[in-house]
């Protein structure tokens, strides 16, 4: 059992701003929990305090029930990933990953037989010899995960771990992750900036900015029912398209106006649809993900959508398996995400429709999400 | 190309200016007490009887082990004291951290002749005078140790501490066993600027340690030459100064590289 719960947590910095404000999220045992939000927003922080490498200003932070905010790191059963590393230079990969052991004053043959083992998981048992520098970046973090799994933790921490990496060791590692979490059957949590990483590793996601939850859920969830614009805006990739305008009442149908065009609201978009009603006259934004705006390849195998919004594309890049077409509609930048095999003739407007019911709005002044 | 002989011949020139008098101070140890008056290369009248003579005069073997006791205990002390005090400074937070050390830097600025009276009173006051003590525990902390050990733990990435104190290391082991290993060429440094200063002090031991058995090489050797035990003879003086140079012109020969990274970093000479 490895259950971490934080409960109102707070850090300031003396005379600073406060970090993290009233945070509190529940991370339950085997759960793989990834923190993600822009740079500045606390998460690295949020990890460091986890570890007890930071101070906690206020509130408590639960392992198994029991209050730990002032045991020192070494007694807490969590170890870290550090996202350089940290490997001690002047010691080999053997010693580095022994080095935790001794301390503890394991006996020499059970530290032998751990190492071996978390090497034999993680593939490294040539580099047991070498010494950091004499490994590549890939290899380094095998490492540094391994000192962290010869400790049999109850908790692994990692602190951006892939940064590091070029884009397709990063993919392969993200799946060893995987493997990991599902092989070691640890609580593990996990920072990083990059949402693809979140979404691809994590049970549940936690949305911070600002030293604020913006919101903890699957990503799925986070992705289909983002809680406000931001998430909305962060999670998923490319990002949401915003435009703002007002919920109009036409006849009996409620619809959305921007400034160029007025779209009905059918009532397929059930989740919306009756939370839009006091919203009759008032501003909102409209978030729509890319891949429901289309072009006539994709709307061929759909019965409708409205608008049809002719545009002249700003620029295209062919991905393969799709195609972003990237454009400005009503001074907002949009981007659609259209079939493959697109076409496109840059001099010429081409008509691109809208999934309206798969439209998210949010509420303009609290950027909460209405529904 | 009669530039670059030109070059080599002012460099030549340059080195032979600094080299000479160490020949001859060598040449000159090694000749007759008749052969002295000129500059030469080679010795004139080869004789060993001046070394001879200076052992038979002095406790020279004694106050070597003296000297080499004295600069390797203090040496120890200030690599010790400067890794913690200089970690502190680098890596702890507390208040006054920087106004502790913009002093230890000031003190840097005061010639060791202005605090040479306070120190004596302090030694007379402890009881110390004739002891090593009195030639260990002043130098026993050094600003320009601290200073470099502070630079070169700042220049250390924070993730190497936080990895070790994940691991369980205390304060003590993250400095000594994961830190001071990642900085070897400043602690080198250190060592050899320390030692070199201590080895040389001739002035502080003269002033604390009056008995013979105590003194120093460098205490020693002044004394003989200046204090008129030598019999006015040249030639044992001089083989008296060959042989407290010796040893750091061993040590030279071994850390040549790493001597001249010294000054290059600490931009001072002693």
């Amino acid at each position: 059992m490895a259950e971490v719960i934080l409960k109102h947590i707070v850090k300031a910095y003396a005379g600073g701003p406060r970090v993290i404000r009233d945070l509190s999220i529940d991370v339950k045992d085997r759960e793989f929990v990834v923190l993600v939000g822009p740079s500045g927003c606390g998460k690295s922080t949020l990890l460091r305090m986890i570890a007890g490498l930071e101070d906690i200003t206020s509130g408590d932070l639960l392992l198994d029930g029991q209050r730990i905010n002032n045991l020192a790191p070494k007694d807490r059963d969590i170890a870290m990933v550090f996202q350089n590393y940290a490997l001690y230079p002047h010691m080999t990969v053997y010693d580095n990953m022994a080095f935790g052991l001794k301390l503890r004053n394991m006996p020499k043959d059970e530290i032998r037989q751990r190492v071996t083992r978390a090497a034999q998981i993680l593939e490294i048992e040539f580099l047991l010899d070498r010494k950091p520098k004499d490994m590549s970046g890939g290899q380094r973090q095998r490492v540094a995960i391994g000192r962290a799994i010869v400790r049999e933790p109850k908790v692994f921490l990692f602190d951006e771990p892939l940064s590091n990496l070029d884009a397709k060791l990063r993919g392969q590692t993200r799946i060893e992750l995987q493997k990991l979490h599902r092989d070691l059957q640890a609580t593990m949590i996990y920072v990083t900036h990059d949402q693809v990483e979140a979404m691809t590793l994590g049970d549940r996601i936690v949305v911070l900015r600002n030293g604020e939850v913006m919101q903890y859920d699957t990503p799925l969830a986070l992705y289909n029912q983002p809680a406000n614009r931001f998430v909305a805006g962060f999670i998923g990739s490319p990002p949401m398209n915003f435009l703002p305008g007002r919920i109009l009442m036409v006849g009996a149908t409620l619809c959305f106006q921007s400034a160029g065009s007025t779209v009905q609201i059918g009532l397929n978009n059930s989740i919306h649809y009756a939370a839009l009603i006091p919203y009759e006259d008032r501003t909102v934004v409209l978030g729509i993900r890319a891949e429901h705006l289309m072009d006539l390849v994709m709307n061929g195998q759909r019965p409708y959508y409205s608008p049809d919004t002719r545009t002249v594309l700003e620029a295209v890049e062919h991905m393969g398996s799709e195609t972003l077409a990237y454009f400005t509609l009503e001074g907002q930048r949009f981007i659609a995400r259209l079939s493959g095999d697109t076409v496109v003739d840059m001099n010429k407007s081409i008509p691109l429709f809208w999934d309206i019911d798969k439209a998210h709005f949010f509420d303009a002044e609290t950027e909460q999400a209405i529904r | 190309m009669p530039q670059t002989l030109l070059k080599y011949l002012l460099l030549s020139l340059a080195a032979l200016s600094f080299i000479y008098p160490f020949i001859w101070m060598v040449s000159a140890s090694l000749s007759s007490e008749s052969g002295l008056g000129s500059l030469v290369l080679l010795p004139q009248g080869f004789t060993w009887g001046n070394y001879a003579t200076v052992f038979t005069k002095i406790p020279l073997g004694r106050a070597f082990l003296n000297s080499a006791f004295v600069a390797i205990v203090t040496t120890g002390l200030v690599l010790i004291s400067g890794a913690m005090v200089g970690y502190a400074l680098a890596r702890l937070d507390f208040v006054g951290r920087s106004a502790i050390f913009y002093l230890i830097i000031f003190t840097m600025t005061l010639p060791f002749q202005i605090t040479l009276i306070p120190n004596y009173i302090t030694m007379v006051q402890l009881g110390w005078v004739d002891t090593y003590f009195a030639l260990i525990v002043p130098f026993a902390l050094s600003s320009l140790s601290v200073l470099l050990f502070r630079q070169a733990f700042q220049g250390l990435p924070q993730s190497l501490i936080d990895a070790a104190r994940m691991d369980g290391a205390g304060e003590l082991r993250i400095i000594f066993q994961i830190l001071v290993p990642n900085i070897l060429p400043t602690v080198l440094t250190i060592t050899i600027l320390t030692f070199m200063g201590l080895w040389n002090e001739a002035l502080w031991p003269l002033i604390v340690i009056r008995n013979e058995p105590t003194m120093t090489m460098p205490q020693l050797v002044t004394l003989f030459s200046v204090g008129g035990r030598a019999d006015a003879q040249l030639g044992v003086k001089i083989a008296a100064a060959v042989m407290l140079a010796i040893p750091i012109v061993v040590l030279y020969l071994f850390f040549q590289k790493h001597f001249i990274r010294s000054m290059a970093t600490s931009g001072m000479k002693d």
